[in-house]
């Protein structure tokens, strides 16, 4: 081969198109086949996935009064890779969210890329801090946005609403139940970071916006809540109880207009709440109901066509031996219908109502008005109450039960069994959730009345009530409980307290009054239990203790709801009062 | 000068050379006006990034005036306020009111003389 200058072009040129060929390919490799790698590996160096929080839906009344609501806050955090100079971060920081500076400067002199320095810091705090830190021209710590979840209602209501666990879900009340409406779904965003930690817009990348959460609404009107509870706060002062109760049921659509407890606690402050004051005891307390019960044998004895309107039922003169017991009246009575039973209350003639039902049928009564079951209420913690099944009862039970004895209840239960005759038969679903909606208010679920059982026919209920019109009634248990210029109908309860050693405790009751207006067409039935009143043991009577309060309610109630009276106005509460015909003795040898 | 010295210059393409020095110019102000306008862009993105952050401070901000005025117009702090006589509800007084027909009592005819009863009464 001749070494001529066209040859040593030629071999340079290849040369060189070799090299570059070898450069290309690898090129092409680094571009193509390992596109994804390092586009991955770039990514993590840059991108960082910023999560969008969701706003937790709010919790209206009826009327939509707000009475669950979010205070935006800021969470404190520091990158301490951004950090130069912690001493001088520390010594704007601190002040500000009252922290000590010795603790932050050593905290940020970690080189940790998430250091939180703090939470809920107020939001006019957290604009201070900002412009103090962008006056210092201090970087690496930034003010991620947060809420805190606020009751401005405070305690009332406190039990029903419940309250937020640290990390912002629902552990209580509507919180809990209505969770997956309330809380969203919290949206990301992709962004790309500069050496200076700084957001670089433009590289923004894939976006999912937040769903906030859902509006709740409730059945309760605050109007009547608030009523419901200063009496119960009184009640509660004066007498001294264990606990105090009272629910407020449309019985026509089994909606919770109100439900107080006492002890309570607030959901803003639920720290320094004691665990007996969070019950929310209308639902997960039982109690012997006491006479209130007395309406399920009537009904219960009239439907099955046992007793008739007119039959009489002789009371043995107060004292009745059945099964090797003596069951005492408070009263010696003789003949009377159900109707005068019930007005008077009478243990015996209850008792014999429900002998002449049996011990199935009665039982099938008793579960049919919703008690020994949950409600399915939409509040969390629900118990079912306890009533044995026939198999467990002795020959005594049947007796004991139709005076409101041997079984055990939630004052939701008790209330809802007396909307049964004030709905004329019909029991309702209880529903503390009217309906759930959007920010703009439009009705994303609905929830409808819904009623569970035809208990009664219209007939019975209309008769019984008509009994417990009687109770109210001159000679009556429960004339404190009248209200002025209408129909009131309902039952007292005086029940002894089941110790926690055995038996009955002596000396304590459990009283209650039960009742609604007005009689003819009942728009709210009312519960006030009360647990151990402490005045004296001649006194504690549901006719005498809860009675009086129910009347209250029940008046200011009704000027609430502006229901037309249906009575003409009488000068008050006649003193002459018969008020230990309800009580229940302890069976005696 | 010879034919063939004359030959051996090598003219000046004025028309090629325009055209040369055109495209690269255009090539120049392209590159530069890419990075004016990136710059550009950066620039927008970063006053789009500060925005977006008053925005959400100014919302932020708002919200917690909103909570501040739930809380102080609240049930609660309502009633507050008149248990410490701060504000005072007073009924309205029968002389107060305007009445299209003469007043009745509820000893005259037994009715109560709610709201809903004198709106619905003749």
């Amino acid at each position: 081969m001749r070494w001529t200058a066209r040859t040593r072009t030629g071999i340079v040129c290849g040369a060189v198109a070799v090299v570059f060929t070898v450069f290309s390919a690898r090129l092409v490799h680094l571009q193509v086949a390992k596109h994804d790698e390092y586009a991955r590996l770039a990514a993590e160096k840059h991108t960082m996935r910023v999560v969008m929080h969701a706003r937790r839906g709010l919790i209206f009344d009826r009327n939509g009064e707000l009475l669950a609501s979010n205070l935006p806050v800021r969470k404190v955090v520091a990158d301490g890779s951004h950090i130069k100079n912690p001493r001088a971060v520390a010594r704007i920081v601190a002040p500000i969210m009252e922290l000590d500076e010795d603790e932050v400067a050593r905290k940020l002199s970690s080189d940790r890329k998430y250091i939180v320095l703090g939470r809920q810091l107020p939001e006019d705090k957290g604009v201070e801090l900002r412009n103090a830190l962008d006056k210092a021209n201090l970087r690496g710590v930034e003010l991620e946005p947060d809420a805190v979840r606020i009751y401005p209602n405070g305690q009332m209501l406190g039990h029903v609403l419940g309250f937020l666990d640290h990390e912002g879900a629902g552990i209580q009340g509507i919180e809990l139940t209505m969770e997956k409406s309330l809380c969203g779904s919290d949206g990301h965003r992709f962004i790309e970071r500069d050496r200076t930690g700084r957001e670089i817009m433009l590289y923004r990348g894939q976006e999912e916006p937040a769903e906030h959460g859902l509006n709740v609404r409730l059945t309760i009107d605050m109007g009547l809540q608030a009523i419901l509870e200063e009496e119960l706060d009184l009640a509660f002062h004066d007498l001294k109880p264990e606990m105090a109760v009272g629910i407020l049921v449309d019985p026509s659509t089994g909606e919770i207009l109100a439900m107080a407890n006492r002890p309570c606690f607030d959901p803003n402050n639920k720290g320094v709440g004691k665990p007996e004051e969070m019950k929310n005891r209308a639902i997960i307390d039982m109690v012997e109901p006491g006479s209130t019960f007395k309406i399920v044998v009537a009904s219960g004895a009239l439907n099955e066509g046992k007793v008739k309107e007119n039959t009489g039922i002789f009371c043995e003169n107060g004292a009745f031996a059945y099964g090797g017991k003596v069951l005492h009246d408070h009263h010696p009575y003789g003949t009377m219908t159900t109707h005068e039973i019930l007005v008077k209350s009478s243990n015996i003639g209850s008792a014999k109502m429900a002998l002449m039902m049996g011990d199935t049928k009665y039982h099938e009564y008793v579960r049919r008005f919703g008690f020994g079951e949950k409600s399915g209420i939409e509040l969390p913690g629900e118990i079912g109450g306890m009533v044995n099944p026939v198999r467990r009862w002795d020959k005594l039970t049947i007796t004991r039960m139709a005076m409101g004895q041997s079984v055990s209840v939630t004052p939701l239960q008790m209330t809802m069994g007396m909307s049964v005759i004030a709905n004329r038969g019909k029991l309702m679903l209880p529903q503390v959730v009217r309906s759930v909606e959007d920010s703009d208010g439009a009705v994303i679920v609905a929830k409808p009345p819904k009623v569970v059982r035809e208990v009664i026919p219209r007939k019975v209920a209309d008769y019984v009530s008509d009994a417990l019109g009687g109770v109210v009634g001159e000679g009556g248990t429960a004339q404190l409980a009248k209200v002025a210029g209408f129909t009131v109908a309902g039952k007292t309860g005086t029940a002894q307290k089941i110790s926690p050693k055995g038996g009955y405790a002596p000396g304590k009751y459990v009283v209650s009054f039960v009742g609604y207006l007005p009689e003819e067409d009942p728009r709210f039935v009312c519960l006030v239990m009360i647990d151990d009143p402490k005045i004296a043991s001649s006194l504690a009577y549901g006719g005498l203790v809860a009675a009086p309060i129910f009347s209250r309610v029940g008046e200011r109630a009704a000027r609430h709801l502006d229901l037309v009276p249906t009575l003409r106005a009488q000068p008050s509460i006649p003193l002459a009062l018969n008020p230990g015909a309800n009580r229940k003795s302890a069976a005696t040898p | 000068m010879s034919t063939n010295r004359r030959k051996q210059v090598n003219p000046v393409h004025l028309k090629t050379f325009v055209r040369c020095l055109l495209a690269v110019l255009l090539l120049a102000s392209a590159g530069l006006f890419f990075v004016f306008i990136k710059n550009q862009q950066f620039a927008l993105a970063e006053e789009i990034r500060q925005v977006e952050r008053r925005i959400a401070g100014v919302r932020a901000q708002n919200d917690a005036l909103l909570a501040r005025v739930t809380e102080l117009s609240s049930r609660r702090a309502l009633q507050q306020k008149i248990a410490e006589g701060f504000i005072v509800m007073k009924p309205i007084q029968d002389n107060v009111i305007a009445r299209l027909s003469p007043p009745a009592t509820a000893a005259a005819d037994g009715i109560l003389r709610t709201a809903f009863v004198e709106r619905a009464r003749p």
